[in-house]
């Protein structure tokens, strides 16, 4: 129960590896392990086992859209996109920003009128809510710290570790 | 004071100190004529002092602590409750308790109502300690108070509604210490001041009913700011600056006719013939204004609940408490002026003021702390926050009671030589000339005051 | 006795004038329908999505250089913190500018997270409310505070619909007024998302143009009517505000005020402060008037005969 929360932080280091082994290798070259970095500073780098999670799906576009051209189950998708062909660029971070709140993303959002996707989430975000949902549905590891370990820091950051507060403090009442 | 006055002490009430034009000096005016020996036996024979240097001794060294560690180390320092004690008491409940001096200021100046004047200048200094105070009470609460005059010199809020309330607390106070001034001026025998101020009568009580309008509305209006947190059956957006207004005019008067009972009783050796003599008589006069403002907000206060249609919240437990507070602050006193004034008694009166005073305080405490964040939780005031606000309004009585014990408030400045009455009358101190003075003289000049 | 009247007149005139000078000039800064900058920015902050990491109220304490904290980041157990007799869950203070509050929601579903910190409303009651003008509305979007002036009245505390600015109360020289400034000195001014949302492995908190984030926001709603709540808080409440907030159960469960006003909070004093030049023109007329009338009557009579007023009792 307690370890719920603080699980998800780093899943947070960027699929972006994912996305370039996937522009050289095509649908057909698929990685068998990625490690997703590209954010990683409050926590360590995670080795994801790309091959296991393909042998836990019935289906890519579980987790992959329709870009690994097997169509797409979600009926809001569906209305553009039941018949998309597979794209080129299959990883996460080929569409999912790293920065998707930069001033540049933010930007280039609004100089784009005919956007469709106003509301697609960073490549962060959609590690974590892709992955979590699934995790606590399939009850796989769900703690920030059972994907990737928190850096010197990441310790600093939280206060946690050796920078734990030394005692607890009385908290004011008022 | 009682003792010595059996001894055959007269306390100073002219320039001279002799027939024969010889002055009183400032220690002779400061110490009230006595040697200063025989002054600190007074003042030591006093058990008020006691009582008052009890609180001063506890309550002074926690002020200084405050200004030391912080309002943290005082109050409870909520977040929740960012106003406390100190404004709900100082401020919220000052300004309408001292509202007397505009009342009376209007009453005699501009409408003419002479048969007010002995009490004019209690009324007006009442005026003036009360909003003193809360700007005392005001500086011990700010954050920094060293940046008071910020609002009037360094940024300007001026779509804010306590930018309103500062400046006209500012210009009214100001105004109120020239209205007051005159009594000063006599005491310290400058004259010319005086005459100047007197010059100024008129224009300066326009200024005080003008200014006193708007601020007192203005304190009932800060809670328009803070609908939801007030509970309904004391806010009203429309109508919150118009009770206010109103309930300050009762609160006002009630408070002259308590500050006067407690002088003629306490203080009587200080009060002038024309003061004592004609007391009764304004006290009922005063209990009538009372009594029309008191059912004027009765009327508006039901009007204010029909308004926005809060008749259930008075089946509530706050409810019992509204209805606990306009019983015994405005239905029951209203009553009981009635009776009083029907039938000639002012001691009846006189208790009914108090309660009405009573009445106003708690209406102020209910809206600024009591039933503030009514949906939330209630805070009790931190020991120390209530010893100070009890040590502030302890320097106010003091300070209160310094000033009448001096000047001619509660008296009139006689003229023993013909010198000083032929020079009392140049200045237009004493009436002869068609401008009508604001202060009566008429010991000086023999004119009695009823036929 | 004219002549000084008129000049007593002019004096009470001049005065009134000076003080409708000194305090009317920018009301109508106010009265206007103020709907918001439209290049301001915002957040949206989608309850559905919050796990309670606590990363966001890290994130503030280290960007804002704020206090260390009384326990790690990461320990869940503030949420059972209770305050005022357990009536109370945590808020922001000196020390936080955001805070994360857990809520058990009355169909005993998942707990549901809640953020809150300054939610940077169109029209401000803080800043409506300052007689120095501490505050200021950025065309970001943010709503910043200038220590430098602040008096410390706390006005803006009261006036504040969601409790937010809190007072550095332990301070004895130097106490101010200390709440979230959408990372406006470091961030949100060269146009970078404040540290919270940066951090937010969830994508909680989306930062964007305000208006956009409404857009965003239903078709939020639309694209999953079971899930949300059709409501956008913060897009009515009191004139908007900068920060809107998403849920998928009843927003009043899980401690959002949802009784508050839709208009801004200034204009419950609009009628009080329309009043106000209205008093300072009229009053010194009308009193004088009384006055005038009431000498006349005196000079008729005896002027110095009080027993003639002492039937009278307007006063």
């Amino acid at each position: 129960m307690n370890t719920k929360w603080c699980r998800i932080m780093g899943i947070a280091a960027a699929l972006l590896v994912m996305m370039l082994a996937a522009t050289f290798a095509q649908a057909v070259n698929v990685p068998s392990t990625i490690i997703l970095d590209s954010l990683s500073r409050l926590y360590e780098e995670v080795k994801f086992d790309h091959e296991m999670h393909i042998d836990l799906t019935d289906d890519c576009a579980d987790c992959h859209h329709h870009t690994t051209g097997t169509g797409t189950t979600n009926r809001e998708c569906a209305q553009c996109h039941s018949d998309s062909e597979g794209t080129s660029a299959v990883a996460c971070g080929a569409c999912h920003l790293e920065q998707p709140f930069s001033a540049q993303s933010i930007m280039e959002k609004e100089q784009n009128s005919d956007l469709y996707h106003i509301d697609k989430p960073g490549l962060k975000a959609v590690f974590h809510l892709n992955c979590l949902k699934c995790h606590e549905e399939a009850g796989g590891p769900a703690g920030c710290q059972d994907c990737h370990e928190r850096t010197e820091t990441g310790h600093a950051f939280y206060d946690s570790g050796r920078y734990a507060p030394a005692g607890k403090k009385q908290g004011s009442d008022h | 004071m009682k003792n010595l006055m059996d001894t055959g002490y007269e306390p100073i009430d002219s320039l001279d100190k002799t027939s024969d034009g010889k002055a009183w000096s400032l220690l002779d005016k400061l110490l009230l004529g006595l040697t200063p020996q025989r002054y600190l036996r007074q003042a030591l024979r006093n058990p008020f002092n006691w009582v008052f240097g009890v609180i001063l001794v506890v309550g002074l060294p926690l002020i200084a602590y405050r200004y030391l560690f912080g309002l943290g180390a005082v109050t409870h320092s909520s977040n929740d409750y960012p106003w406390g004690l100190f404004l709900s008491f100082g401020l919220f409940v000052m300004v309408p308790l001292s509202a007397s001096g505009f009342m009376m200021g209007t009453a005699v100046e501009l409408l003419g109502r002479h048969d007010f004047k002995p009490i004019l200048r209690l009324a007006l200094l009442n005026g003036l300690m009360g909003y003193f105070f809360a700007v005392v009470y005001l500086l011990v609460d700010l954050g920094q108070p060293w940046r008071l005059p910020y609002p009037m010199f360094v940024a300007w809020g001026t779509a804010a509604v306590l930018f309103l309330v500062g400046w006209h607390v500012a210009i009214y106070l100001t105004v109120q210490v020239m209205e007051i001034s005159e009594p000063f001026f006599e005491w310290a025998n400058l004259p010319i001041g005086g005459l100047l101020i007197k010059r100024m009568t008129i224009g300066l009580t326009v200024a005080g009913i003008i200014l006193s309008t708007l601020h007192q509305g203005a304190l009932g209006a800060l809670f328009t700011y803070a609908p939801g947190k007030v509970h309904p059956l004391w806010y009203s957006e429309s109508y919150l600056w118009i009770f206010y207004f109103v309930s300050s005019i009762f609160a006002g008067l009630s408070m002259v006719i308590v500050v006067s009972t407690i002088v003629k009783n306490l203080m009587a050796w200080r009060c002038g013939s024309e003061f004592l003599d004609n007391l009764d008589r304004i006290t009922i006069s005063l209990a009538k204004g009372a009594s029309m403002a008191l059912i004027t907000y009765f009327v508006i206060k039901l009007i204010g609940i029909a308004h926005d249609n809060e008749w259930a919240y008075l089946a509530t437990g706050w409810g019992k408490w509204y209805l606990f507070e306009m019983l015994a602050g405005v239905v029951i006193p209203l009553v009981l002026f009635s009776v009083g004034i029907r039938r000639n008694m002012v001691g009846l009166i006189r208790f009914t003021a108090l309660l009405t005073v009573l009445g106003i305080v708690l209406n102020r405490l209910n809206t600024a702390l009591i039933t503030f964040n009514w949906n939330l939780y209630q805070e009790i005031p931190h020991v120390f926050e209530a010893i100070i606000a009890i040590t502030l309004f302890t320097t106010y009585i003091v300070t209160y009671r310094f000033i009448l014990y001096r000047l001619p408030i509660l008296y009139s400045w006689k003229f023993r030589s013909a010198e000083s009455y032929e020079k009392a009358k140049q200045m237009e101190w004493v009436p002869g000339r068609e401008t009508a003075p604001s202060t009566v003289y008429r010991e000086a000049v023999k004119v009695p005051l009823e036929d | 006795m004219k002549g000084i009247s008129r000049r007593k007149f002019l004096a009470a005139t001049v005065l009134g004038s000076a003080a409708t000078v000194l305090t009317s000039t920018d009301k109508a800064l106010g009265l206007n329908n103020f709907e918001g900058y439209p290049e301001g920015m915002g957040v949206l902050v989608d309850l559905t999505r919050c796990v309670g990491c606590r990363s966001c109220e890290a994130a503030c304490n280290k960007e804002q250089g704020l206090p260390a904290p009384d326990l790690p980041f990461d320990d869940p157990s503030v949420f059972d913190e209770t305050f005022h007799h357990g009536s109370q869950k945590r808020r922001t203070d000196e020390n936080a500018y955001t805070v994360v509050n857990r809520y058990d929601p009355d169909d005993g579903g998942q707990p549901v997270y809640r953020k809150i910190q300054c939610n940077h409303c169109n029209e401000p009651a803080c800043l409506t409310s300052c007689f120095v003008n501490a505050y200021t509305k950025t065309r970001e979007g943010a709503v910043i505070y200038d220590s430098t002036v602040c008096v410390g009245c706390r006005t803006c505390m009261v006036a504040c619909p969601f409790r937010i600015p809190a007072y550095s109360y332990s301070s004895a020289l130097h106490p101010q007024i200390r709440k979230c400034i959408f990372c406006y000195d470091t961030r949100l001014r060269y146009g970078d998302p404040p540290a919270c949302v940066e951090t937010c492995p969830q994508e909680v908190l989306t930062f964007g143009h305000r208006r956009n984030l409404i857009k965003i926001a239903h078709e939020r709603i639309r694209r999953h009517p079971a899930k949300y709540i059709d409501y956008v808080y913060g897009e009515e409440e009191v004139g908007g505000t900068g920060w809107m907030y998403l849920s998928s159960v009843p927003f009043e469960q899980v401690g959002f005020d949802t009784t508050l006003q839709k208009e801004p909070i200034l204009n419950n004093a609009r009628e009080f402060l329309a009043t106000v030049p209205m008093v300072l023109a009229i009053w010194p007329a009308l009193f004088m008037g009384f006055h005038i009338l009431s000498a006349q009557k005196h000079r008729d009579g005896d002027d110095n005969d009080p027993g003639r007023d002492q039937e009278g009792d307007e006063k």
